[in-house]
């Protein structure tokens, strides 16, 4: 094989002897500026250079959950002083389309309304208080439209129809037929069957949707925006635009969060920004106010999930049938690639011979759906997760033996049927977390506890959970980078990839390329989050250093098998025995024979060699059927197993999370310290879906608590104290140095192990998120249903 | 939602005399104190007051003073320095402990006890603590000075018995040693900080004659912060045992009339009137048999 072919490059650096950086503690190289509020976000970009300049963006929403668009009457709000647009579908020069999916959503709506809070207009002023004052002047002259909220009703109707078009409220449908599901009851020795609910989560990230379009010179608009996917957010506000790709700019500053949320909020964010730029020649600024942000950006879906389950007394799991039903809300935006994940990973990560899923994505005149940390994942792992606590009861087996007895293993085939042939670490570390947790003596510790206390109740609870990773498939996923070593030695990195509080281009990429270069952190400079980057594809799916760091290892490996040859013939050693190391380069038996790395740079551009690669790699996938849900649904799985304590109030029904232990089976840890950061507020984010987050709507469909006071999240002090993890590196070899992904694995399980936990306590069957004081009275009997 | 504050005239008094004179003269006015009800209150549109009277500098009216059998609060004194006070810890602790659980530091930094109370919001946290201590409100306005029980003063959600041109000037609070020891506080909120009262609850016991007086209040379960007589009445004479207190804590049931919201339902809120009751008694209790 070539030498700088990416798949010698990968299994080179997989199968290192040593890493010297990577796997070791790792302070990010933008941890003082944040530190010191010196880091700049979007807004800042605003604040300080263009305030003053740029006119503000205010949003017009609709108040009605499903009414025809008569007409928009703008000359009054066009007449306050200061306004210089108001923007309305009709304005758009380009495609008035933005749904990802499916063609189904425009950026300002046209026709009707679809729920409330969608965005009707735009206006444009000098200043933020003219923009709001404007914003009330616009007229709209609505007839309202019978509508629909419950996607149970919404799928048996079809005289409601969200979009009409469609001819039914099922924007999406997915199915998985395996083995003979009748045979495999037939063959259970007990059976469990659940419906399980679960409801919308807001993403609250820190920092709400913002963008400051500025033109250019050339018919060009460059976009300081709030986004996960630079290109993403760059194609779609060319096509609103109607211009090719390559005149829009989009460059994706520190983000305060995105969570998924600005991976499908962002793009439109910024086109909203741009057609302001675009139609007025004047640079543009939009953020959402808090109340704003949560009436429009898409949210994690309401589910009702249907599910049953078999199996035989010698521990085996026979079937699995379950239905999964989403609240899709008023447009499909990645509803169906969510809808697709949780149908995949319906199963848990066990080996389930006989299975049939359905799913069903439902429009409903709400909210609509969208990605969200997990992505469709959290409220199928809880499914799966109180199934499978069910079972162990019915067959009389602890929790995790019954479910070692079915784990996923190497070798083992999937629900979809695909074999695992390795990176399968998730035994071992149900094992381990198990040990760790003293999960069997803590069982019966609580149990004696439970029967001799009558207030307070104790349960601990494991939660299981397995994460495809890259897109599904045969969809097409790649990474790439582009590195250059400049003539002093330092190197620069141009990535697409995002930093949102998850560091991969600030620590796990910079240490990809000191490892490989044996250059020093401080010499190498990531530059993130810019279309003028190679597409890297988003940051969302925890792909920002398992795939997003597989073009920067590869970039840095080529350019490391060009300077090799180059020191091998002035050092008169072969290239494979050369380290790179602290800034030197030396045969490996005798490191005082060494070249500096400034001058073998100095070298090779006097002699010609090139400095400068990409690191495209696409990502070998497999085939897929669809109309039996078999075959090849993702390259590999990232696993984690979530062990959590709980302590319950019976009187005030009021649960308490007091520890968690984590443990993931994720590939390599390149960063140990960002892998605990993710871990961590993984947990706080999971906490807050499962205790006390909550949408609720009003009978039109409006989100009654859009703020945040009556939008709970958790504080530090709900916190429970997370065990460092523990870590089982079942390397990928497509993964960056292996790496699998993490950023949202802790999630997933989580739900699942706190409502086995609290089940476990009470002795009751948890089958509803959020787990609210009121629901537990309810579950003991104390309170009305 | 970017809501923009309505225009008004803005006057910033230098004096409580100032005030009460462009009070006097203005009519439509609203004082403001911390601005942290007023604000977002003015935001959402819920008063549209010609002119906003800005008191929040009059160190006049900034001072706790332990004075024999009271304690007096001048009504622009901030809630920070009401938790730091030594004088409100040993004498009122059910207040510190109440303002303990209130906000958050950097608006507990800003916000007043006057505005607190003259927001007159169901959920006001001060309340309860200052009901069990028959707190006296006083107000002043260009016609004099009036004292009002608190009782009396909250009249429902943001009314109060204050009359045009008049201002809370201070809390006159009776301290008791009773109350300095035998006391116990309850906040319920929908997480663990920073949150607003789904149920509050202040108890404390007084003595006559040696014998245990018992004084309840809750807010957040009835249109304004309530005494529960009932309750009161019931615990008159008797000692703490299990089963009064189980009586009593059912009694209070009598005292409320909560309402469902997006916080809580009124089911959900009886049943933790009785519940925190019950725990705040048994507290009491195990303190009267020290
Ligand atoms: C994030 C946040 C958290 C909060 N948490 C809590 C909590 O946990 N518990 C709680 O009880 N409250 C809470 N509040 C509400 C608020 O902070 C308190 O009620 C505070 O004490 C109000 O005081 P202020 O000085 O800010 O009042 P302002 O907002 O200035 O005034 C409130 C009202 O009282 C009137 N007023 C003020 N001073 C006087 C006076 N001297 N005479 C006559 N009228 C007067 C004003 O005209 C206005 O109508 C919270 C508020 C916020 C924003």
């Amino acid at each position: 094989m070539a030498l700088e072919d990416p798949f010698s490059i990968l299994e080179k650096y997989l199968s290192a002897e040593e890493y010297v950086v990577v796997g070791r503690e790792f302070t990010r190289v933008d941890a003082l500026d944040k530190a010191l509020g010196r880091a700049l976000f979007t807004e800042d970009y605003f604040i300080r250079y263009l305030q003053g300049n740029a006119l503000f963006i205010k949003q017009v929403l609709s108040p009605h959950p499903h009414a025809l668009i008569k007409a928009i009457h703008v000359d009054e709000a066009m007449g306050v002083a200061g306004v210089k647009a108001v923007v309305t579908h009709r304005d758009i020069p380009g495609v008035n389309q933005v749904g990802y999916a499916l063609p189904d959503q425009p950026l300002l709506a046209e026709r009707k309304v679809r729920y409330v809070g969608e965005v009707v207009a735009l206006v444009a002023a000098e200043s933020w208080e003219k923009a709001v004052e404007a914003s009330q002047l616009v007229k709209v002259d609505y007839e309202p439209l019978p509508y629909v909220l419950d996607p149970l009703e919404a799928m048996s109707r079809t005289d409601i129809l969200v979009h009409d078009e469609a001819g039914s409220n099922i924007a999406f449908k997915t199915r998985v037929r395996k083995g003979d599901v009748e045979k495999g009851f037939a063959e259970a020795d007990v059976v469990v069957e659940n419906e399980y609910r679960t409801h919308h989560q807001d993403h609250v990230y820190l920092e709400t949707e913002a963008a400051l379009a500025i033109p250019d010179s050339e018919g060009r608009i460059t976009i300081i925006g709030a986004a996960q996917h630079p290109h993403l957010a760059r194609d779609i506000a060319a096509r609103v635009l109607g211009v090719p790709a390559g005149r829009v700019k989009v460059v994706v500053p520190y983000l305060g969060g995105g969570f998924g949320g600005k991976d499908d909020e962002g793009p439109l964010t910024i086109s909203k920004a741009a057609l302001v730029a675009y139609l007025t020649g004047r640079p543009a600024f939009i953020v959402y106010s808090r109340e704003e942000s949560i009436r429009i950006h898409p949210k994690r879906e309401a589910t009702i999930i249907r599910y049953k389950s078999g199996a035989r007394r010698d521990g085996k799991l026979t079937a699995i049938d379950v239905t999964i039903i989403h609240d899709t809300g008023a447009y499909a935006n990645r509803a169906p690639f969510i809808l697709w994940r949780a149908t995949m990973h319906a199963s848990g990560p066990y080996e389930v011979p006989n299975a049939r899923v359905d799913g069903y994505a439902v429009y409903t005149n709400k909210v609509y759906q969208g990605s969200f940390r997990g992505f469709g994942n959290p409220s199928i792992q809880f499914a799966v997760e109180r199934q499978m606590d069910q079972l162990a009861e019915k067959l009389g087996l602890d929790p995790v033996e019954f479910r070692l007895m079915n784990i996923l293993r190497p070798g083992s085939r999937t629900l979809t049927n695909q074999e695992l042939d390795h990176s399968v670490g998730v035994g071992e570390a149900l094992k381990k977390v198990a040990e760790r947790s003293n999960w069997i003596s803590k069982r019966r510790e609580f149990d004696a506890f439970n029967k001799a206390e009558k207030r307070f109740k104790k349960g601990i609870g494991v939660g299981v959970a397995w994460h495809g990773i890259s897109t599904s498939r045969g969809v097409p996923d790649w990474s790439n980078a582009v590195l250059k070593v400049e003539k002093d030695g330092s190197v620069v990195v141009f990535t697409g990839i995002v930093e949102m509080g998850q560091g991969s281009p600030t620590s796990s990429h910079v240490q990809i390329v000191s490892e490989i270069l044996g250059v020093p952190p401080e010499m190498v400079r990531v530059v993130f989050g810019t279309s003028d980057a190679p597409d890297t594809g988003a940051t969302h799916a925890s792909r920002g250093t398992g795939i997003g760091g597989i073009g920067v290892e590869v970039a840095a490996g080529k350019i490391r098998e060009r300077l090799a040859r180059l020191a091998g013939d002035l050092l008169g050693v072969e290239p494979d025995k050369l380290v790179f190391r602290e800034g030197r380069v030396y045969p490996r038996d005798n490191p005082e024979r060494y070249i500096r790395w400034v001058d073998l740079v100095r070298e090779a551009y006097a002699r010609g060699v090139e400095l400068s690669a990409t690191g495209y790699f696409f990502l070998p996938k497999g085939k897929f059927d669809d109309t039996t849900g078999q075959g090849f649904a993702y390259p590999a799985f990232s696993y984690i197993v979530v062990v959590s304590e709980v302590e319950v109030d019976t009187e005030t029904g009021v649960v308490r999370v007091t520890r968690v232990w984590p443990a993931l089976a994720s590939g390599r840890i390149i960063s140990p310290l960002q892998v605990e950061g993710q871990v961590e507020g993984a947990v706080a984010q999971g906490l807050g879906y499962t205790l006390f987050e909550k949408l609720v709507f009003d009978e039109r469909g409006g989100i009654v608590n859009a703020d945040l006071t009556d939008y709970v999240i958790p504080t530090a002090l709900d916190m429970p104290v997370v065990e460092k993890p523990i870590y089982v590196e079942d390397v990928y070899k497509y993964g960056a140095l292996g790496a699998k992904g993490v950023g949202e694995m802790a999630l997933i399980p989580l739900p699942a192990s706190i409502a086995n936990a609290v089940s476990h306590a009470l002795g009751v069957n948890v089958t509803r998120l959020p787990l609210t004081p009121e629901y537990i009275l309810q579950l003991e009997g104390v309170l009305r249903r | 939602m970017f809501y923009k504050l309505p225009s008004f005239e803005y006057f910033k008094a230098r004096s409580v005399g100032e005030a009460l004179e462009l009070a006097g003269k203005i009519g439509d006015y609203r004082f403001l104190a911390g601005g942290t009800d007023l604000l977002v209150d003015l935001k959402i549109g819920r008063y549209k007051p010609r002119a906003i009277l800005d008191i929040g500098g009059l160190r006049e009216l900034s001072y706790i003073i332990n004075d024999g059998s009271r304690v007096r609060i001048g009504a622009l004194t901030r809630l920070e320095d009401i938790l730091r006070s030594s004088v409100v810890r040993e004498r009122l602790p059910l207040l510190h402990e109440a303002v303990y659980h209130m906000a958050s530091w950097q608006i507990r930094s800003v916000a007043t006890i006057g505005g607190n109370i003259g927001n007159a919001s169901p959920a006001a946290d001060t309340a309860p603590p200052l009901l069990v201590h028959d707190a006296i409100v006083k107000t002043r306005s260009v016609r004099g000075e009036r004292a009002v029980r608190l009782e009396e003063f909250i009249q429902g959600p943001r009314r109060t018995l204050l009359e045009p041109g008049e201002m809370i000037v201070e809390f006159e609070v009776p301290a008791s040693p009773g109350l300095e020891e035998y006391w116990a506080y309850r906040k319920f909120g929908r997480r663990s900080a920073f949150t607003l009262s789904v149920v509050g609850l202040a108890v404390g016991a007084e003595f006559l004659e040696g014998s245990p007086v018992f004084k309840v209040s809750l807010n957040s379960v009835a249109p304004k912060p309530v005494r529960a007589r009932s309750v009161e009445e019931y615990l008159k004479g008797k000692t703490l045992t299990d089963s009064v207190i189980e009586t009593a804590s059912k009694i209070v049931q009598q005292d409320i009339s909560p309402i469902t919201d997006v916080r809580a339902t009124a089911e959900y809120r009886r049943h933790l009137a009785t519940v925190l009751l019950k725990d705040a008694l048994k507290e009491i209790a195990g303190r009267l048999r020290r």
